[in-house]
């Protein structure tokens, strides 16, 4: 079977993307501007394109120039009409008009279109329609023929503008659309690319040891290398992820969940990371299912209990609980340990932030995930100091409606 | 390491398109007993697979690009070799999709042998055993008898409801692959409540509370976070 070429190079994914869309603005930024740091940082506005209802622009600056554009053009055309009249009658001027109008409604907005046909009228009127060089129309026909020219030039102009406008939307959002597409393919390929050398770290090193073949101290050897692959492939999935936040990459998909069994899920992992520290767990007795994201709230709940054995002495007293306040219901990750400086309590889950009294080894990630999992599912987070000692996170979570259940008894 | 002699050896077919991933589990796989074939392209892949027969399939999903999950869709156009995918952690939607497109287990990188092996022995063994029932399930304490849809433990009856039995029958004859909540909700529900997880998981409590040794640590209905249930025999 031959080999296939080393493709799927992570280089051709990054050339995509338009340089002066995205910036990989982590490492360029000094570090006191890193508060809540994009890692994929958009210069555009994420904001979908001003589109309204009917498809028109929202009101968007006025451009004063294309006014100066309608009114250089009634002149030009005037002049022009000045010299064409030698052999068209008046009336065929109108139309002239109308065609500047129409031609001039592939270019500017509105407003300068409605000027362009006043302006056309009112000269029509005042320098062609008989008696010339008044504003008096002398014949029925030629008030009717003004009016009418008035309302329709206005009207192919105001038509012609609002299609440009839908145009341009269309384009825009398709534009963000393929930037987004782009932003996806870019995390996936650097996933792709960072995870398969870990992969073949802990599956080699994990072999070795199953192989039963290694010496006392060769096998100690590979479990620090396992051990090592493991820690980074944590750092990896925990950077990848701040990075979906920051890149707006998170499809949160909410959906009825049952709040103990997403404890459960949550520290199942956590007991070999938090061994030092007695977890409590506390749910509201009759909690019903709630909504949100099974995954995304399982790791922002995990970080939190992470968070709070890292940052606490072993032997530390950790309560989770659950319970249902007003028109939210909220999770709360509770210690008695040396609790936050108060400074600290606003920056806390900003990226990369890190109390200074902070063990070293951390990222400033945990908590900054933990925030925009919680926000992408329409919820928010806090952090406090407890009465008595000690830090408390809650996740406050909107209650929506109780979800229908089947009835149905033995 | 344990290589079963006197049996032919079962025949790996690794679609992957990383060098690295190939060898790793070419050495991982051989040094347990497996004869590896491996492909490095999706059509490859088809075409390793239509040339010979293979016992299992590991299908590496890649890039969500669905290029893996167009490999899934034209083996099982032909084919219902087991088929296990590899795949990476936060790719949920990618799992579910491979698994209702007919992936018989995952794998998520970064993997460990025993874990891989497990994981292998026990779709073989699934396919191996084939859709033949047995007319009284037993694991644990509990026992189904489905002739007469008897549901024991220990030998003391439990009352279920008959959607609580259907959950129940459909997990048992599914032994230890994951499900879907979509492919739950179709099964027992029906097609037009595919949608309503809150059954489910109302319903999956409602056994653990009465057949689970201790419902507060499942280990008969597990979760599958963001996936589905896997039912695993005692």
């Amino acid at each position: 079977m031959s080999n296939p070429p080393a493709g799927r190079c992570i280089l051709k994914s990054v050339a995509l993307i338009p340089k002066e869309r995205y910036e990989l603005s982590m490492l360029a930024k000094a570090p006191e501007e890193r508060g809540s740091l994009p890692v994929l940082d958009r210069k555009e506005p994420v904001s979908s394109p001003s589109v309204g209802a009917d498809g028109k622009s929202a009101p968007s600056k006025i451009c004063w120039g294309h006014y100066e554009v309608a009114f250089g053009v009634f002149v030009a055309v005037t002049l022009l009409n000045l010299w064409l009249q030698k052999w068209i009658g008046y009336q065929a001027i109108a139309l002239v008009y109308l065609l500047a109008i129409v031609v001039l409604a592939l270019f500017v907005g509105r407003g300068p279109i409605l000027l362009g046909t006043a302006l056309t009228a009112i000269g029509w009127n005042f320098v062609f329609a008989p008696p010339r060089f008044s504003f008096h129309v002398a014949s029925f026909y030629d008030k009717m023929m003004s009016a009418t020219y008035f309302v329709v030039a206005l009207t192919i102009g105001q038509l012609t503008t609002r299609l440009r406008a839908q145009r341009e939307a269309e384009m825009r959002s398709r534009l963000l659309a393929e930037s987004e597409r782009l932003g996806r393919t870019l995390l996936n390929s650097v996933s792709h690319e960072l995870r398969t050398p870990i992969a073949a770290i802990i599956g080699a090193a994990n072999g070795l040891r199953a192989s039963g073949q290694l010496t006392e101290v060769q096998g100690k050897f590979a479990m620090e290398i396992e051990a090592a692959g493991a820690r980074l492939n944590r750092l990896v999935q925990s950077l990848l992820s701040a990075a979906r936040v920051q890149a707006g990459q998170l499809r949160p998909k909410l959906d009825w969940c049952d709040l103990s069994e997403l404890i459960r899920i949550a520290l199942r992992g956590g007991e070999a990371l938090t061994p030092s520290h007695s977890i409590a767990v506390r749910i509201a007795p009759g909690l019903p299912l709630l909504k949100m994201d099974f995954v995304l709230m399982e790791h922002a709940l995990a970080n939190l209990v992470a968070n709070a054995a890292t940052h606490t002495p072993p032997g530390t007293p950790v309560e989770i609980s659950a319970c249902i306040e007003g028109a939210h219901w909220i999770l709360e990750v509770a210690d008695r340990g040396p609790g936050l400086p108060p400074e600290e309590v606003e920056r806390i889950f900003d990226l990369f932030h890190r109390t200074p009294t902070a063990k070293p080894g951390g990222t400033g990630l945990g908590l900054a995930i933990v925030k925009g999992f919680v926000e992408a599912q329409g919820g928010q987070v806090t952090a406090a100091n407890r009465s008595g000692g000690g830090a408390v996170f809650r996740i406050y979570m909107p209650v929506t409606d109780a979800p229908d259940l089947p009835d149905e008894t033995l | 390491m344990t290589i079963t002699a006197h049996q032919p050896p079962i025949s790996v077919l690794v679609i992957d398109d990383e060098p690295q991933i190939q060898r790793l589990l070419t050495i991982t796989l051989e040094a347990n007993g497996y004869q590896v074939a491996t492909a490095g392209t999706g059509q490859e892949g088809v075409a390793c697979a239509a040339q010979r027969r293979h016992d299992i399939i590991i299908l590496d999903l890649g890039l969500p690009d669905l290029a893996g999950i167009d490999v899934l869709k034209q083996l099982r156009s032909w084919t219902q070799t087991p088929v296990v995918i590899l795949t990476v952690q936060d790719e949920e939607a990618d799992k579910i999709e491979a698994l209702d497109t007919g992936a018989d287990d995952y794998i998520t990188k970064p993997f460990n042998a025993g874990e891989l092996l497990a994981r292998l022995r026990a779709t073989l063994r699934r396919a191996d055993k084939g859709r033949l029932e047995e007319p009284v399930f037993r694991t644990g304490d509990l026992a189904v008898d489905f002739a007469s849809r008897r549901v024991t433990r220990n030998g003391l009856p439990v009352k279920l409801t008959a959607t609580e039995y259907a959950l129940l029958r459909l997990f048992i004859q599914h032994s230890g692959k994951v499900l879907t909540h979509r492919h739950i909700l179709r099964e027992v529900w029906g097609p037009e409540h595919e949608l309503k997880t809150q059954y489910l998981r109302v319903y999956v409590t409602r056994l653990r509370d009465r057949l689970e040794p201790d419902p507060a640590s499942p280990t008969l209905f597990l979760t599958e976070p963001g996936v589905g249930y896997r039912f695993v025999e005692a």
